[in-house]
Parts: structure tokens; sequence; C-alpha cells
């Protein structure tokens, strides 16, 4: 069986390694090895010895964590919410949350400066109230990374949680009422814990993303927030330092796959 | 498209010795890749259309043109692209890493240029400045001293995510005046920047934003690139401490001989001040004629980088300061953005 398999997923893997891996191997590789000089390891010292690219790195990191916390908060009880709803509502309500994959992250990105801008809706309406004398920034800093890279990734956290909750049998919330628990007890003794692997699966998807992310700082940190592939762009397009770009992206490959290794084992942990 | 069918078809016919002699010389149709925008528009309306008209050679435009582009070109050993545009200092850069070619300037027979416009590996093409901008009504600084003063000057900045913009004015606001920006002190001037950095609210990378945020109302004074803003009432400007700079357009390394032929075609048209004059009725930016300045309406004469009031208050690139010590100002940029 898994003889005949293979002759039929063969042409993909083919185009897969061919058109996919090779050039990102060859890229990877670049650190390593130079035309006329061979092996050379002296783009990883580089990097030890300036580690202001590492500090990028590390900015990164903490970026990507602060974003997908805030995503957690805001997108577990939106897809409880949407559990609860009748039939018609949580229609409507996933189109709401699917809706954004349709709109181009730029045009999605560049509506956050109309909403949150010194002139914008939210400011606008802070300073009619009289909440505020001046404009409070929410733009070109961290903050508004954060919350133009929550709003792009939330529908890859909502919707796997969402398919998960919905496969949980009230019975189940019904037999721990019925023994007596609180409402407070079934959530975190029976209801959370089914969810858990989703929401740590949604979360880790969220935080990978959040890693490699491009427009949303470039246009919302407003040149004040260095994220890693902002500064890969820099040494691919404009230097072209491609061996110092290609060290680089290898930690962050190493990196992504040790946090990956690490939820695996969790998870098989939590499910053994 | 057409030229690559071509030559494919006379490779497969016998009688290949006498096409492949006239195809050698000259193409009918080159690929250029360019900054695009505005100044990629005055590239067709001033060049691209009078030589088509003359002569029948298409040139096709693409864009964007970073350097990284270019050096994939070469290294992948592809010739469809003969031209591409370069930053004053990255033709330096460019040269060093072999990605492009010496001019044929005897085969191009260009009318008279200004000198440094015409390189050995570059055609100079378009006067740029970086000034200083600000929205109507903000008060209206003098130098760069009283630009970064924010407590006189009250308002929130934006300036170029470059530290080759930002270094040389920050220069001038520590005290340094415009002749002896160079060598730079690169130290002084981040103590400068490190002092300033509280008032920037945004660092642009695209030059389309500091207008932008300007009329938003995001920000009151920039520095950026003067064809944005002259002429439009809703900012006031002055080129006082600006810099002047120079794009240029050079031939990418390993181009075939006939596409060669046509792009000296192309940089002769370049070279006339008829030509250069149209192109700057599309972007305020100017050509590298010295009988430019005639041909341009009296009335716009401000607005352009070359045109003598604004020449002599500017300071010029130095692209060769920048090509040796470029990388390490680059790490160092790095970290101060790391601190804001």
């Amino acid at each position: 069986m898994t003889g005949s398999g293979i002759r039929f997923i063969a042409p993909l893997l083919v185009l897969m390694v061919v058109a996919f891996n090779a050039p990102i191997v060859y890229m990877l590789g670049l650190a390593f090895w130079e035309k006329g000089r061979g092996f050379t390891l002296e783009h990883y010292e580089g990097l030890l010895e300036t580690p202001v690219y590492l500090r990028v790195l590390g900015n990164t990191m903490r970026i990507a964590l602060i974003a997908t916390i805030a995503n957690v908060v805001i997108g577990y009880p939106l897809a409880h919410w949407m559990r609860g709803l009748g039939s018609r509502a949580r229609m409507i309500a996933i189109a709401l949350v699917v809706l954004p994959f349709w709109v181009s992250i730029l045009v999605r990105t560049y509506a956050w400066i109309v909403v949150l801008g010194n002139g914008g809706l939210v400011n606008r309406f802070l300073q009619w109230t009289g909440l505020t004398d001046a404009p409070v920034s929410f733009l070109y800093n961290e903050l508004g990374v954060t919350i133009g890279m929550a709003n792009v990734l939330l529908p890859f956290l909502v919707l796997p949680l969402f398919a998960t909750m919905i496969r949980i049998d009230d019975r189940l919330l019904q037999a721990a009422a019925s023994l007596g628990a609180p409402p407070r007890t079934i959530f975190w003794k029976v209801y959370f814990p089914l969810t858990l692997p989703a929401l740590a699966a949604g979360a880790l998807l969220v935080f990978i993303l959040c890693l490699g992310f491009y427009v949303t700082p470039a246009v919302l940190g407003g040149g004040r927030v260095p994220m890693i592939s902002n500064l890969l762009d820099t040494l691919i397009n404009q230097i072209p330092r491609w061996e110092q770009a290609s060290a680089i992206s290898t930690i962050l490959l190493i990196v992504t796959l040790l946090i990956f290794a690490a939820y695996r084992r969790l998870d098989r942990k939590a499910s053994a | 498209m057409k030229r690559r069918t071509f030559v494919g078809a006379a490779a497969s016919l016998p009688a290949v010795s006498i096409l492949s002699g006239t195809a050698r010389a000259q193409s009918k149709e080159i690929r250029m890749i360019e900054s695009g925008g505005a100044s990629g528009e005055s590239i067709q309306k001033g060049y691209i259309d009078p030589l088509f008209q003359k002569t029948g050679i298409k040139v096709v435009r693409e864009s964007p043109s970073s350097l990284g582009k270019l050096r994939a070109l070469v290294e992948s050993g592809q010739t469809s692209t003969t031209l591409f545009e370069l930053g004053s200092g990255i033709v330096l850069q460019a040269k060093k890493l072999g990605l492009i070619e010496k001019m044929d300037w005897a085969a191009i027979n260009p009318a008279p240029m200004f000198p440094e416009a015409k390189n050995e590996y570059g055609f100079g093409y378009s006067y740029f400045s970086t000034i200083m901008a600000w929205r109507k009504g903000a008060k209206e600084p003098q130098n760069f001293t009283e630009f970064f003063d924010s407590k006189a000057f009250p308002g929130k900045r934006c300036l170029p995510d470059f530290p080759h913009y930002c270094l040389p004015f920050a220069l001038q606001a520590a005290g340094v005046p415009i002749d002896k920006l160079f060598p730079l002190d690169v130290d002084l001037a981040f103590k400068k920047l490190n002092e300033v950095k509280k008032d920037v609210a945004v660092w642009w990378k695209a030059g389309a934003q500091p207008p932008q945020l300007m009329k938003d109302n995001e920000v009151q004074y920039s520095i950026c690139w003067s064809g944005r803003v002259v002429g439009d009432p809703a900012f006031g400007l002055s080129f006082a401490g600006g810099k002047a700079d120079l794009s240029f357009i050079a031939v990418v390394k390993g181009s075939k001989p006939e596409d060669k032929a046509a792009a000296n075609k192309l940089f002769y048209e370049m070279s006339l001040p008829e030509n250069q004059a149209k192109a700057a009725e599309v972007i305020s930016y100017t050509g590298p004629s010295p009988e430019l300045d005639a041909l341009l309406p009296k009335d716009k004469l401000w607005q352009f980088p070359t045109s003598k009031q604004n020449k002599a208050v500017q300071y010029f690139e130095n692209a060769e300061w920048w090509a040796e010590n470029g990388e390490a100002v680059n790490k160092k940029w790095e970290a101060f953005k790391l601190s804001l």
C-alpha cells in the first residue's frame, strides 16, 4: 500500500523538492559556503560579535508572544460565545471572522491608520467625549503593531478553537452539573481541558506566523519596531548581504523548530 | 517576449548566420528595471517614447529596483534585463560586486553632460534632493538646527529609515557646516539622533509616506524627497542644508551586445536637454544637461534640485564614503533602532 501511495504523490513530491525545498537549502547553505573560498563559519561568528541582529530576533520573539497572548485573550471568549449562538447567528459570526481573509492584508493594515490615527475615528471619539485632551498614540509603536497583528491572525486561532468547542458534548457539562459542580468548576475542570489542545495548536500557529510578519510592523510600527523580517529585507534587498541573511534565517528556523518540538512534547504528554 | 521567440526561431533555422548577423546589430526590444512611480513615468515620457518614435526600439519597464534583485539577476546568469536603476552609492557597491558593465561612452556619444553624471559605470540621469518640509501652518525652520529643535518648533517629525539620509542632517543640527560633513562624525550624529528620537513619530521606508503623514496631521515636520512635496500648497519646504543626489541607470553585467547597442541609443536620448525638459514635466527632478535650465519654465525653477539658488545651499552625496563605511554604519543604525 505504501508503495503504490508513493507513486501517486511522487509528482507533487518532486515539485516540492525542486521548486521549494532545494532553493531554501541553497539559500541556507550560502552562509556556510562561499564561492572560491569553500566552507566558512565567518557569518555566524559575525553574528556573535555584533549581537544587534540577535537582539532584533529577541525583540521579534517578544512581540510575537505579546500578539499571541492578545489573540488568545480575544479569541477564546469569542469562539466560546460563537458556540452558544443559534445556527443562523453562528453562520453570521463565522462569516464575520472569516471575512478579513478575503481582504488584502495591506488594505486591512492601512485601515487601522484610519481608525487609530491621531485624526482617526477612535481619537476623535475620545476627544469628543472629553476623555482625553490630546490624541492618544495608538500607532507607530508596539501597541499599533500588536493590534494589527492580532487582527490579521485572529481567524487562525478562532477557527480551530471553534471547531473543537462545537464538538464538545453538552451532556458532559450537564453530567458535571448534575454532580453538583458550580459553573466555574465545570469550565475549568471539564470544558477548558477539552479545548486546551486546540488552543495550544492555534496559539502556536499564530506565534510562528507572527515571527515572519513583515507588512504590519512596517506600516503600523512606523519604523520604530524592528522585527526580523524587516531586517532580512534590508540585508537581502539593500545591502545585499545574503550570507548574513542566510545565517539569521537559519537561526530563526532552528528556534521555530525548537518551539514546535517543545509543543509536540507537551501535546504528547497531555494526551498520554 | 518578441525578441526571445525571434532568437529561438533563428537558432532553429538553417540560415542562422544571416539572421543572427542582423540581430546582433541591435535589439528591437529591451527591458529596464527602475524604481517605479512618477520617476518611472518621467523616463517613459522623457526618453522611452522619443526613442521609440525615432528608432522603433521598445523599452519595457519593470519596478522596483533593489540591489538584491540585481545580484539575483546576475548570479542566475539571465540576460533578459539590460538596464537597471541604481542610487549613487549603490553604483559603487554594484561595481565592487561585479554586477554592472562599464559604460561605452564613445558609442553613446552623448550631448554635453555634468561630469559627475558621466560615470564610468552608469548614466546619471536624474538629480533629486532630500529636504526639510512641513505641514502648512507649522512654524517654519530656517536650518536643521531649528528643524530638530522641538521646543521652539513643536510637532512630531518623520525621518527616513536610512542612515545615509539621517546622519548628515543630524550633524548639521549639531552645528557641522555642510562643506565639512564628510568624513562623517558617526558618533556625534548618533548622539544628536538619540537626543531627538523622542520627537520622531515615524521612520519612513517609502517616499510616499511623509507627504501623506503630514496631510493626515500625524506628523508636522518631515525630511523627504523634494519631488514629493514641491508645488503642493499643503506643504512648506526649504532646500537649505538639503542633500542633492543623482540617480543612475547602469547596464546589467553579461547583457548581450545587441541589447547594449539598443541601450546606448536610449542613453543618447537621455542626454538631450529637450528630452530632459519633458521628463521634468512629470516629476520635479532634473537631468544632467548644463543647458537644461534655459528650457525649464521660469516660474518653476525654484522647485528643481539643480537650479542655481537650490544647488548652492545643498551638499552633494559622498557615495565613496558610504561605499567604504556603509555596512559598519548600518549595524550601528540597527542598534540605534532597537533603542527607540
